[in-house]
């Protein structure tokens, strides 16, 4: 109850500080009279909600979901039995009652009408596609990140969403963490001067291979569905190993065997951040080959998208950095903010600003699922993000400057880099 | 078999590492690269394993010609390596790629057809629409609509001639797919300015017996495809009695461009249910340059309670200094929800003259609206009348006394931090104490120079009475600095024992290394023991809990050592030592051997020291040699892991991993790795050893994954 009340004051304080421009968070909008006395949510006020791949990360998103008195959890999806019957007790724990259903095919799932929307949260090699089989089904979705594997994808994902009316949040949650919209707000308005630099910290900047192993013994399909954990993913024999549904198939324009390693894998969040600090603008135009541990990329208006390894101020992970002509501003996943003059803070302290808990940026899509908004993380936003690590996992792997034209989509006068654009899914998935 | 696998995985994972960090293929055109793509294609001519062929398809993505194709074709059949080789076909450019796609959906079946099919799909191949147009009768549903939403995606005018067709006389399972393909090929007629003929389609789609997901993509398209037209449609939408209808329909207003519809959706706002009418208010909201702000506004003003809550949120997005009036009345309505909803939304009003209107009010105003004017001057951080909100604090109303407080919390400056320190000092109303407080700590801990802030702080200090002064030493910790450490260092050590022990206990938490000078003298110095010991748990904590060098970090261990006898802060240091291993710990772990009433602790402490750096790869024995441990004679008798009847013999293994120490490092980091494996999986586990020191026996037992670290036998 006190973190419901802190969150609610957390919420309405972001309000003040964006006075005078949009407001950073959804409308919550859900009169008391909709609550019945024991501050339950009338069924019509309710969102059914069916997870798909809730594994560790999947298991934090669930309880951020479940912590919202307006969601009814009602089935889980998942390749593994076990995990199924993790997941039912812990939902069913939570509403006490036996209801949720568990089903090894997430397309299951999705046939069910009265599910409003479902929590995506299976290795990334499944993210898009699942997405979009979600979005032809009628479903609205909290979709983890990395969220696409390429760049095509990643257009394709803005299409579907757009094309089917589907709400999509991406599992981008510092969008809704205040410190990092306090930071994003003062490049997107002004406040640093013309913005010249944002820098992102991408934990990496190796491909990695995510591997052919040492064939082992198929486990019974209703253990493991080793096939349907392959999905879209060209074929490979099983391995255990691969079974870590969080590295396999970790995205980057080089998937099925080579992927993008840290560039995305963290960079969906940094970059992401980045994109908001240029008032998500389409992706650069020009990405660099590495460099003393730094990727230059610039954007169309000449400011530079730069992933850095090192010289970060030691505020946690995924920290980001915005400079300007007349101020700059860096912030990071311990909540702190540092900036070059303290007038940039309006009165305000650090510490009041705050930053997490996640539940937020969940706050704001089953919000959305209600008014048909766009949550902060939505299919653009998330596109314009991926397209960005993408073309620089590209420019890495060939090791030499790429050049994307945001009009086309494609690299211009570049074969190699454009036929790292998309890749092929195993049948019979597609997008 | 295995093992060949396995070293051609190891290849090219090397290959693949030798590419990305040297360019060695410096990626020349694909042309000019014939001879490396040679040795690519000869790898998938060879018996090589599947596993080599599979990363061949993969570099052949990016180098291969032409000239890859008729090899890359034979893999389409094979059910392991058919993806592999279309992620090479999907991405070489030209006729031959398309053409080995088109013959090999003439002879492959089930699945992989599926998978060619996507790949002519994403190709785009126009002459394969009549190959295409053939599987939409497939007998295998999956074919069928793989070929459907292929011919979508082409979309030329043949293909959308045949969806269209089977749209209105395709068996009912393969409708779903086939208006996939209406509605993509719909979309691309738009795109290229055909808005009469995708519209036709759209309205196909709505009224065909499709499911009803379909229909909404078709809505939409023929809402928008429309353009001013489409408004009728879009309303129509909006009194859909399906939910989904309706959503659609609030999505869709909000892509509607230009102005008209924002009269069209107020004009709805009437006609429709409170429920929908509070959600189309959102939706009204989020076109911010063309909405009709009056219409919001009036909603907000009267009517149902959920459209008028509604309305006041998104006020917050779109309102502006011509709401103020509006929203002060609706503030101090007696509905509490309405009240503070409107409040919330004054505390967010966008516009430039708001702050000025807000404070323009202020003198004049009375009652409610004077105590919530005072509340959104906090709240927005006015700065421009504090003297009128300082007037405040004179009030007789105590609740306005209080909303002014909070108020210059938020918005005082250096300069006028004084107002708020005599109210702390000397409180005008005693009762209004605990506001003053923290109206005092918001304005201190915001002020942009902290140092001058924490001068003024201990300037107050000297004549004020001591609770007062106990005060601010509260508010200086939370201040910070060097003006606010010294400040408390000196009440630590005057004669007052309220200011003795609130000073040491804040030190004690004291949130920065500057502090460790202060509290190492104060552990030293401090008039009472229990200050004394107060401080030097405080300097330890500095020492385990912050970034520092490690010889630093020694040093402040030793120092505590020197600056007590008391066994427990001994201890302590060796916490600290163990839990940020180094070299110089380790010999100040040993020397603490030498220590009265230390020796068992230290010598535990050695011990783990020594491991954590083994692992860092320091040569464990070399170090514990060197540092003085006196060699052992250890012989493992018996050693079981596991749990309840599920035990494992371990008996060998320790055997190899021990040496002349108690200490014995396992050759990995868990006790299932280092064992072969777990015996009891889902179970607590223990690792039970009996074994014999210098030919004394003795037996222990260890939790799972715990330090071994053999006791020596009495």
């Amino acid at each position: 109850m006190e973190k419901n009340r802190i969150s609610h004051s957390r919420r309405q304080f972001l309000g003040t500080v964006t006075a005078g421009s949009a407001a950073l968070l959804a409308p919550m909008i859900i009169p008391s009279s909709a609550l019945g006395r024991d501050g339950a949510v009338a069924p019509s006020e309710r969102i059914v909600v069916g997870g798909i791949g809730i594994g560790r990360r999947g298991g934090y998103d669930l309880g951020c979901f479940l912590q919202q008195k307006d969601v009814q959890f009602v089935a889980v999806a998942d390749i593994k039995a076990q995990r199924q019957g993790e997941v039912k007790k812990i939902v069913d724990t939570h509403h006490g009652n036996e209801n949720c259903k568990t089903y090894r095919d997430f397309r299951d799932v999705l046939d069910r009408d009265d599910i409003d929307a479902v929590l995506i949260a299976t290795g990334p090699n499944w993210h898009a596609t699942a997405a979009m089989t979600a979005a032809k089904a009628g479903k609205d979705m909290y979709c983890e990140k990395p969220v696409t594997k390429n760049i095509i994808q990643s257009l394709i994902l803005a299409d579907t969403m757009r094309r089917t009316g589907r709400v999509f949040q991406a599992g981008t949650q510092r969008r809704n963490l205040p410190h990092f919209s306090f930071a994003c707000e003062l490049a997107r308005t002004g406040k640093l001067g013309k913005l010249q630099k944002v820098y992102a910290h991408p934990a990496g900047m190796q491909a990695m291979m995510s591997g052919w192993l040492v064939p082992e013994e198929v486990p019974d399909q209703d253990v493991v569905d080793w096939d349907m954990y392959l999905g879209p993913a060209a074929w490979r024999p099983y391995n255990k190993k691969l079974l870590d549904g969080f590295n396999f198939e970790k995205g980057g324009g080089f998937v099925g065997a080579f992927n993008g390693g840290g560039v995305l894998e963290w960079g969906s969040h940094c970059v992401d951040l980045c994109q908001w600090a240029v008032d998500d603008s389409l992706p650069p135009v020009e990405y660099n080959a590495p460099k003393d541990g730094e990727l230059m990329a610039r954007y169309e208006n000449g400011t530079q998208l730069i992933f850095r390894e090192k010289g970060w101020i030691p505020l946690g992970s995924c920290p980001v950095r915005f400079e300007g002509e007349t101020g700059w501003v860096e912030a990071g996943d311990s909540g702190k903010l540092v900036l070059s003059s303290p007038e940039l803070l309006a009165g305000r302290s650090v510490e009041e600003i705050g930053g997490y808990p996640a539940t937020f940026h969940v706050r704001d899509f089953l919000d959305c699922v209600k008014t048909r908004s766009q949550p902060k993380g939505n299919a653009q936003a998330a596109c314009n993000a991926h397209i960005a690590c993408h073309a620089a996992n590209i420019a890495l792997l060939l090791n030499r400057q790429v050049k994307f034209d945001n009009a086309t989509n494609t690299f211009i006068d570049d074969v190699e880099a454009n036929r790292l654009r998309s890749e092929a899914l195993r049948e019979p998935w597609r997008l | 078999m295995l093992k060949s696998l396995q070293r051609n995985v190891i290849y090219f994972t090397a290959l693949f590492v030798a590419l990305c960090a040297n360019s060695l293929w410096a990626f020349q055109t694909p042309g000019s690269s014939s001879g490396q793509e040679q040795q690519l294609l000869a790898v998938l001519q060879s018996d090589a394993p599947a596993a080599e062929k599979a990363l061949v398809c993969k570099s052949l993505a990016i180098y291969g010609s032409d000239a890859a194709v008729p090899e890359l074709a034979k893999l389409l059949p094979n059910p392991q390596l058919s993806s592999w080789s279309r992620i090479a076909l999907e991405a070489i450019p030209g006729e031959a790629s398309n053409e080995a796609l088109r013959n090999a959906a003439d002879s492959l079946k089930g699945r992989l057809l599926v998978g060619v099919i996507n790949s002519i799909s994403f190709r785009q191949d126009e002459k394969a629409v009549e190959l295409l147009i053939a599987k939409l009768n497939d007998s295998d549903n999956e074919v069928a609509a793989a070929a459907a939403v292929a011919l979508g995606h082409i979309g030329n005018t043949d293909a959308t001639q045949a969806l269209r067709e089977a749209l209105a006389s395709a068996p009912v399972e393969q409708r779903s797919a086939i208006a996939e393909g209406c509605v993509l090929s719909a979309e691309r007629l738009h795109n290229e300015g055909n808005s009469v003929e995708a519209m036709e389609i759209y309205d196909e789609v709505r009224h065909a017996d499709v499911p009803l997901q379909r229909i909404i993509e078709a809505t939409r398209g023929a809402i928008l495809t429309r353009k001013q037209e489409g408004i009728p449609l879009l309303i129509e939408t909006f009194r859909s009695q399906d939910k989904k209808m309706f959503q659609l329909a609030l999505g869709t207003a909000r892509e509607f461009p230009g102005g008209e519809v924002d009269q069209a959706l107020a004009e709805e706002l009437s006609k429709t249910s409170p429920e929908r009418a509070a959600l189309l208010i959102q939706a009204m909201a989020d076109r911010p340059t063309t909405v009709s702000l009056p219409v919001v506004l009036d909603s907000a003003k009267q009517g149902d309670k959920q459209v008028r809550l509604s309305a006041l949120h998104a006020l917050q997005r779109v309102g502006d200094d011509t709401c103020l009036s509006a929203l002060l009345a609706i503030a101090t309505d007696s509905d509490e929800e309405l009240a503070a909803a409107a409040q919330t939304t004054l505390a967010a009003l966008p516009g430039q003259n708001v702050n000025q209107r807000i404070a323009e009010q202020l003198p004049q105003a009375t009652g409610k609206q004077y105590l919530i004017l005072l509340q959104l001057i906090g709240q927005r951080r006015i700065d421009s009348n504090v003297e009128d909100v300082e007037q405040a604090l004179n009030n007789p109303n105590a609740n306005v006394r209080s909303a002014a407080f909070i108020a210059l919390g938020e918005i005082v400056s250096l300069k006028k931090l004084s107002v708020l320190l005599s109210q702390v000092v000397q409180p005008g109303h005693a009762e209004d104490l605990p506001v003053a407080k923290l109206a005092l700590k918001t304005a201190s801990v915001r002020m942009p120079d902290r140092e001058a802030c924490a001068a003024e702080l201990a300037a107050a200090m000297k004549d004020a009475p001591v609770s007062a002064q106990t005060t601010l030493l509260e508010i200086l910790t939370d201040v910070g600095g060097s003006n606010a450490l010294q400040t408390l260092a000196s009440a630590a050590k005057t004669d007052e024992p309220e200011l003795q022990d609130t000073a040491s206990r804040l030190l004690g938490t004291w949130n920065s290394v500057a502090a460790a000078p202060v509290l190492l003298d104060l552990a030293k110095t401090a008039p009472a023991e229990k200050y004394r010991v107060r401080a030097l748990r405080g300097y330890l904590g500095l020492a385990r809990k912050f970034s520092m060098p490690d010889d630093q970090r020694t040093e402040m261990c030793h120092n505590a050592f020197i600056a007590t006898n008391r066994i427990s802060e001994h201890q302590l240091a060796l916490d600290v030592l163990q839990l940020h291993p180094s070299p110089s710990g380790l010999k100040l772990a040993i020397d603490a051997m030498e220590m009265p009433n230390l020796n068992t602790e230290a010598t535990a402490t050695a011990m783990v020291i020594a491991q954590k750096l083994g692992k860092k790869g320091i040569d464990v024995n070399k170090l514990m040699s060197s540092a003085g441990f006196e060699k052992v004679k250890l012989e493992i008798v018996k050693a079981e892991y596991g749990a309840g009847s599920q035990q494992k013999d371990v008996t060998d293994i320790l055997r190899k991993q021990a040496s002349d120490s108690p200490l014995i490092p396992l050759a990995a980091s868990g006790y299932n790795a280092s064992f072969g494996g777990d015996p009891a999986p889902g179970v607590v586990k223990q690792l039970k050893i009996q074994y014999r020191i210098n030919d004394k026996a003795s037996e222990a037992t260890f939790a799972e994954n715990a330090l071994i670290l053999l006791p020596l036998p009495k």
